[in-house]
């Protein structure tokens, strides 16, 4: 069976449950930025939901295609669903499981550029006409990025690190800005977090436990926003 | 004071507020000078603020004029939308939106 790369065999399974914590926080800040559209009619609050949303669907594809890897019984039902589809010939199911680790990538991707967007400028700069094709030209690449990945993994840990950096970047900023506002101060810790996660990840083919340092930072990023969230929940009157 | 154009929502708050900061009910005209809105789009959003249930107006009647005065009182609903701006503004803030 194809696999992008391998991982540490008796942490197989805690790495689902980890992502599944970070899909329930993506979808938790999604849903309140959608409130805050909701409310005010402002687009960027739509563009920020969006990109968790999208993030949220790229752990369903890990989490999807790691679950047919790691246990045989939901590779067995998997395989017995998708025949009618891909035949029973091994090299369909191999484009299978590729397409669902481009979903996984391209989504991601798509997500953390969203988000560095949104993060990056003021409230018009979505609308203008040139930042849209500079946002269809950065879309090509990730597509580029995303479909070379598929063949050497790193390359898609190293562009989400690039981006990652760049958002860790512009909330440093945002926090410069803010007056050291705490709230602010953690979501760039937390971006920061995912972001030592995601270098993690680039050398897991060198030794393969990085992926445990990898998804443990990870979590505490995702669990650093939600902290936050929580509290800006708190706030009183 | 900044020359900032005040959003919708953000004037929607400065009325609000103003009347959470006089104990929750205030005269027409106090509210004009400290939202710091012109008569007729200050009626606009009260009129807005009355179908959102956001406050209401109440009549006291005078022994001075014939006609009863009018003061406005926030509502729960009021204080509650207050609090959830706080929350959409922090949110805002931490997340440089």
């Amino acid at each position: 069976m194809y696999q992008l790369f391998f991982t540490p065999q008796w942490f197989n399974g805690f790495d689902l449950v980890f992502e599944g914590i970070v899909l329930i926080i993506a979808l938790l800040i999604a849903a309140y930025s959608w409130k805050i559209y909701k409310f005010s009619q402002e687009n960027k609050f739509a563009y920020f939901s969006v990109a968790f949303i999208t993030i949220a669907l790229s752990f369903i594809f890990k989490i999807f295609t790691h679950s047919v890897l790691y246990f045989s019984p939901i590779r067995d039902v998997t395989a017995i669903a998708l025949q009618p589809l891909v035949g029973t010939g091994l090299e369909f199911a191999d484009l299978f499981y590729r397409s669902a680790f481009f979903g996984q990538m391209f989504l991601m991707l798509a997500a953390l550029l969203l988000i560095f967007f949104i993060a990056q400028k003021s409230r018009e700069r979505l609308t203008k006409l040139y930042e849209v094709s500079q946002m269809a030209l950065f879309m090509y690449l990730i597509f580029l990025i995303s479909f070379v990945a598929n063949f050497k993994y790193a390359v898609f840990y190293l562009t989400s690190s690039v981006i990652l950096g760049l958002i860790v970047v512009q909330y440093y900023k945002n926090y410069l800005n803010a007056d050291k506002n705490k709230n602010t101060f953690n979501v760039m810790l937390g971006f920061l977090f995912i972001l030592i996660g995601n270098l993690f990840f680039v050398f897991v083919y060198l030794y393969n436990q990085l992926y445990v340092f990898g998804e443990v930072f990870m979590l505490i990023g995702f669990l650093i926003l939600l902290r936050t969230y929580r509290k800006i929940k708190q706030v009183r009157a | 004071m900044t020359n900032k154009r005040r959003s919708r929502l953000e004037l929607i708050y400065d009325i609000l507020l103003s009347v959470q900061n006089k104990g929750g009910t205030i005269k027409p005209t106090h509210l004009m000078y400290k939202s710091n809105l012109s008569h007729k789009l200050l009626n606009n959003y009260l009129e807005e603020l009355i179908g959102k249930e956001l406050i209401v107006i109440e009549e006291i009647p005078s022994r001075k004029k014939k006609v009863p005065s009018k003061v406005i009182n926030l509502t729960d609903k009021g204080s509650g939308f207050l609090a959830e701006y706080r929350r959409m503004r922090e949110f805002t803030d931490a997340f440089g939106l």
